[in-house]
């Protein structure tokens, strides 16, 4: 009974590893399309590997110990040697350091270094992304590549999401959207963001790309898709209510469907207006 | 020379002369007692469990059946899910009252004040903590906090519904979130209320294991229980603070127009707000800087505890003692440097995400080492599966995988997918949700005989060790390959995004399992009132263990200890012969038997 | 906790070494002075949260320095009076533990009123300070500094409060007859400590808000 009990529990951890490892086998992330995404990827290859290997390992070295341990009817070398101690402790901790510390000097580094400290590409698009509860405003710089001047004080949810100043004649050609973002493949995106309220948080699945929008601040986000498709933007940070369907839409298009696409909304703002 | 080490059978009928001057009142609700308050904290926080188990239930319900209309629930319940379904703003106050009530009011209490009130003096051969007044005022504000927690559903606007991080601007502006009405002034009260409670307590501990040690008992005697909760408690007394004052400076920009967290320029349901220059970030340091070491206030306990049940059942010494506080020290100190590696991606500078990422992973090197000497002791054991041990077992498994876990989210480059999604909360669930649970179920079956006297029921307890661990590891295991998907937390539905629709299965198959461990948990408080009224009688010693509170009475009686105890020996001689047994407890010379330590 | 460690760490030391050596233990115990020792590091403990409470603050307010916002209020000059209100209590408190250790009771039972005296005196003079900062025009929203200075002076005097009610404590014994030296001693040592801990922490907040 008493053996019987422990292999069960034994056999509890054992199953527990090798049924969760085999599950996250299974899961695939969202279908990658950016260029520093691939470095974001490695990185958790890296991890879920080595971290798979060691939950593994573990799991059945405490399964064995518990199987071994319920048939033993004395037990074994009361202490370890103080050296045992410390070299299984040396050993280990060293390996762990190695394995994490590493993981992030050699993959980790290179990747957010790429991501956060290059300079910002000549030829990116600029799109200013302004969140609000629960909305994307989306705005293009127009032909003369300089963003409309804003004033908060101006700023009418219906009329004016972005408080526009009239007068700016910077502003005049500026292309405004809600919730669609279109940029084309291959081509360096450089987005400002804003917040109107509270903290958002932009969140592209598919680009491996998040960054927190905080009032106050104006972080930008530099990166490069490489594939074109209608992907989704969605909200990471509870921002109220509707935050669970924040959602915008992000289209990588050719150079050639992006002038398209961008000349559409020109039409359709200077109707609007 | 036969006579025990330890105290014969329980002499109820005799209590210490004194007991019966003191009236009920006095003795069991203004008590000054550590063991009475330990236990106060311990029932009141369990109770606060169910509360915020019942609110784990409410929001498993919504993620795993988003349309379904709960009729039942919507009589119970008429605000909150007025047509059976859960509205928005119920679920954000639900979310962020479940995160408070665990973190706040069911871990902190029954494990870290409760365990730590009840054990530490009897472990260190002490008659009481050193300031029991205090003691007894930190247990009656901690009541008054908790109740003041639960009162804040019936406030205009609900339960504070910014998360238990209260994020400003969301927890500031009383028109971006309803729960930011008086639900969140109410919300910050009550945590004044607990920080006062828990700093007093903390002072209490490291002033208890620095003054009134038994003598014999160096440091390096005690048990690691009690310097886990040694170390908890500094980590506790240096990190609230912070906290306190980022929650002043969040009730003046509430209620009084200043602007500490408030920028310029903000824009609230349509309506400019007059604040200029604040920053939203300061209050994700400042409650970073508590929220961290909180962390480990919570864990280290757990681990501590951990690691004193197993040499019982093993029936030999944990392995590396001497490096496992060594750890335990290495922890607390880095805790208190790591904070911002809950912030990658808010648009701190990258530089310091590096140095955070660099820091962060260093805690992985003390906390493997604790881990695999707790491994390590199971290595030649003659095992006892009894149900304290099994949950032990489980809090190895958890911490574990859930440490492994922070080796995702510490890296920052891995955080930049990761963050904010159900990998944190799948992390965070199995580390300061499974290892502190399971520690504190397993402290409960390991030492309910001394508190109360009786002993519970095996059966039911390995019974709901399965129910527990089985369940709980499926849930939270899963949620980490929701983050993988690429689902964001404290989302009300998956409904709206056409990436997440295949997580809706997953979701389904999890909110199944938390409904299979919440029931599992009445096993639980049947076992629990059952032997409270009904378990047979318990010996003063009956897991033969080593340290202090075992050589007396169960329950032991006002004062502890008739004599204080001299300690000859550290907390883990086991393997050795005396007429006891195969262990000898602290208190036994060194001619009976052989000094390890 | 220095002080502590003195006394008691020392003691308990002996225990432990007693043991080993296999001599009475209970000898290097002193329950006498265990009381007085525990408080004592108690007291420390709570200075140091209370340390890690302005330390908190006073990173805030370099953070929200930086503000683009940020504009310096004019500080009533009665707060320079207040200082030297709160320097000078802490100096009789001085004279009320020396005049007491010398046996001069009376002399201290003086020193020790004018302390409390002057404490109280501070407390008022912050008030003072308050309201000449409203009449002036300036609120705690009026700009990032003035909220600071009403924040930061705020906690600063519930502090004060609560060191008051501990200075009442040692005064008690202080004008009472009954006199055993070493624990007015002590409680004295509790009552100087906190009391110099908090003027301290006062000529900091004071630098900080005018200087910074």
């Amino acid at each position: 009974m008493k053996k019987l009990e422990g292999s069960l529990v034994s056999l509890l951890f054992a199953a527990t590893a090798i049924v969760g490892v085999a599950y996250g086998a299974g899961i695939r992330m969202p279908p990658l399309a950016s260029r520093h995404g691939a470095g974001i990827d490695a990185m958790l290859a890296y991890l879920l590997f080595t971290v798979g290997g060691l939950f593994l390992a573990g799991y059945l070295a405490l399964a064995y110990f518990i199987w071994r341990g319920v048939r033993r009817s004395a037990i074994g070398p009361r202490l370890a040697t103080r050296k045992t101690e410390l070299l299984l402790s040396g050993v280990l901790g060293l390996g762990m350091a190695v394995i994490a510390e590493g993981g992030v000097l050699a993959i980790g580094m290179p990747v957010w270094q790429e991501y956060f400290a290059a300079a910002v590409p000549v030829d990116a698009v600029t799109i200013d992304v302004t969140a609000q509860q629960f909305a994307w405003n989306v705005r293009y710089p127009g032909p003369d590549g300089k963003f409309g001047k804003t004033d908060p004080r101006l700023i009418d949810d219906t009329t004016n999401p972005l408080g526009l100043m009239p007068d700016d004649l910077a502003g005049k050609d500026d292309v405004v959207t809600l919730n669609e973002i279109a940029v084309p493949v291959n081509r360096p995106v450089r987005i400002q963001l804003r917040s109107k309220d509270v903290i958002h948080s932009f969140f592209l699945p598919n680009f491996r790309v998040k960054q927190d929008a905080v009032p106050g601040m104006t972080p930008e986000v530099v990166f490069v898709p490489t594939r074109t498709g209608d992907f989704e933007l969605a909200c990471a940070e509870l921002c109220g209510l509707a935050h669970y369907r924040m959602r915008g839409f992000f289209h990588v298009l050719t150079a050639a469907q992006f002038d398209d696409w961008l000349r559409l909304q020109s039409a359709a703002n200077a109707k609007g207006n | 020379m036969t006579t025990p080490f330890v105290a014969g059978p329980p002499h109820h009928a005799d209590p210490a002369p004194g007991e019966h001057a003191v009236g009920f009142i006095r003795r069991w609700v203004f008590s000054t007692d550590h063991k009475i308050i330990g236990i106060q904290y311990i029932i009141t926080g369990l109770l606060m469990g169910v509360a915020g188990g019942a609110l784990a239930a409410l929001i498993r319900l919504q993620l795993g059946w988003p349309e379904h209309r709960w009729m039942l629930l919507s009589h119970l319940l008429p605000n909150g899910m007025p047509s059976g379904v859960m509205t928005p703003e119920f679920y954000l106050a639900v979310v962020t009252m479940h995160g408070t009530i665990m973190v706040f009011f069911f871990i902190s209490y029954v494990l870290v004040s409760g365990f730590g009130n009840y054990l530490v003096p009897l472990q260190i051969g002490a008659k009481d903590m050193a300031f029991p007044f205090l003691n007894m005022l930190s247990y009656w504000i901690a009541f008054l906090s908790a109740a003041v927690m639960l009162a804040s559903f019936f406030v205009e606007g609900g339960a504070a519904a910014a998360g238990w991080t209260a994020y400003p601007p969301l927890s500031a502006v009383s028109s971006a979130v309803p729960g930011s009405q008086m639900g969140q002034t109410v919300w910050i009260v009550s945590m004044a209320l607990f920080i006062v409670s828990f700093t007093m307590s903390s002072l209490n501990i490291v002033a208890t294991v620095f003054s009134v040690r038994a003598p014999g008992l160096s440091m390096m005697r005690l048990s690691l229980t009690v310097w886990s909760y040694f170390i908890a408690s500094i980590l506790g007394l240096l990190a609230f603070p912070p906290l306190t004052a980022a929650a002043v400076m969040l009730l003046l920009d509430r209620h009084f127009g200043t602007s500490f967290f408030l920028p310029s320029g903000l824009v609230v349901a349509n309506k400019l707000l007059p604040n200029t220059g604040g920053s939203p970030l300061l209050w994700q340091h400042l409650f970073w800087f508590l929220g961290h070491p909180e962390v480990y206030v919570l864990i280290l306990p757990a681990l501590g505890i951990a690691c004193d049940i197993l040499p019982a059942f093993t029936r030999k010494p944990v392995f590396g003692y001497r490096i496992s506080v060594w750890c335990l020290v290495a922890v607390g100190c880095l805790s208190m440097i790591v904070w911002g590696h809950h912030m990658f991606v808010s648009g701190m500078s990258p530089f310091s995400g590096e140095y955070f990422s660099l820091v962060t992973l260093t805690i992985t090197v003390p906390m493997t080492i604790f881990g695999v000497n707790m491994l390590a002791s199971l290595r030649g054991a003659k095992l006892q599966l009894r149900t304290a041990m099994l949950f032990s077992l489980g809090v190895i498994a958890l911490f574990g995988s859930g440490g492994l876990g922070g080796l995702f989210l510490g890296n920052a480059t891995a955080d930049m997918q990761l963050h904010d999604t159900y990998f944190v909360v799948g992390h965070f669930h199995m580390m300061i949700g499974g290892v502190t649970l399971l520690a504190t179920f397993g402290a409960i079956y390991f030492w309910f005989p001394k508190m109360f006297g009786r002993t519970m029921n095996e059966t039911l307890g390995k019974l709901h060790f399965w129910f527990t661990f089985a369940p709980f590891f499926i849930i939270f295991f899963m949620q980490h390959f929701l983050g993988l998907q690429g689902a964001p937390r404290r989302y009300y539905a998956f409904t709206a995004y056409d990436y997440l629709q295949k997580t809706r299965g997953q979701n389904l198959v999890i909110s199944i399992a938390a409904m299979v461990l919440l029931s599992g948990q009445l096993l639980f408080f049947l076992n629990f009132v059952w032997s409270l009224f009904k378990g047979p009688a318990a010996e003063a010693n009956p897991w033969q263990a080593t340290t202090l509170e075992w050589t007396v009475p169960s329950p032991p009686p006002h004062g502890n200890f008739d004599a204080i105890p001299i300690v000859q020996r550290w907390a883990y001689e086991y393997g050795v012969q005396t007429v006891d047994g195969d262990f000898a407890v602290q208190t036994v010379a060194s001619h009976h038997a052989r000094v390890t330590a | 906790m220095t002080a502590y460690s003195i006394a008691g760490l020392k003691a308990r030391a002996t225990a432990e070494r007693d043991v080993e050596t296999g001599r009475d233990v209970a000898q290097g115990f002193s329950p006498a002075t265990l009381r007085e020792d525990q408080v004592r590091l108690g007291l420390w403990m709570f200075l140091g949260t209370v340390t890690m409470l302005f330390a908190a603050f006073t990173s805030a307010y370099v953070v929200r320095r930086s503000g683009s916002d940020w504009r310096h209020v004019a500080l009533p000059p009665m707060l320079w009076v207040n200082t030297i209100v709160l320097a000078a209590s802490s100096l009789a408190l001085e004279a009320a533990n020396r005049s007491g250790l010398g046996g001069g009771w009376r002399a201290a039972s003086g020193a020790f009123a004018a302390a409390l005296a002057l404490g109280f005196g501070f407390l008022a003079g912050q008030i003072a300070a308050w309201r000449q900062m409203v009449a002036a025009g300036v609120y705690l929203p009026s700009s990032p500094h003035s909220s600071f200075f009403y924040m930061l002076t705020g906690a600063h005097a519930l502090h004060v409060v609560a060191a008051l009610g501990v200075l009442i404590w040692g005064a008690a014994a202080t004008w009472s007859g009954d006199r055993n030296r070493r624990a007015w001693a002590a409680r004295m040592g509790v009552c100087r400590t906190f009391w110099h801990y908090l003027g301290a922490v006062w000529l900091f907040l004071f630098a900080l808000v005018s200087i910074y």
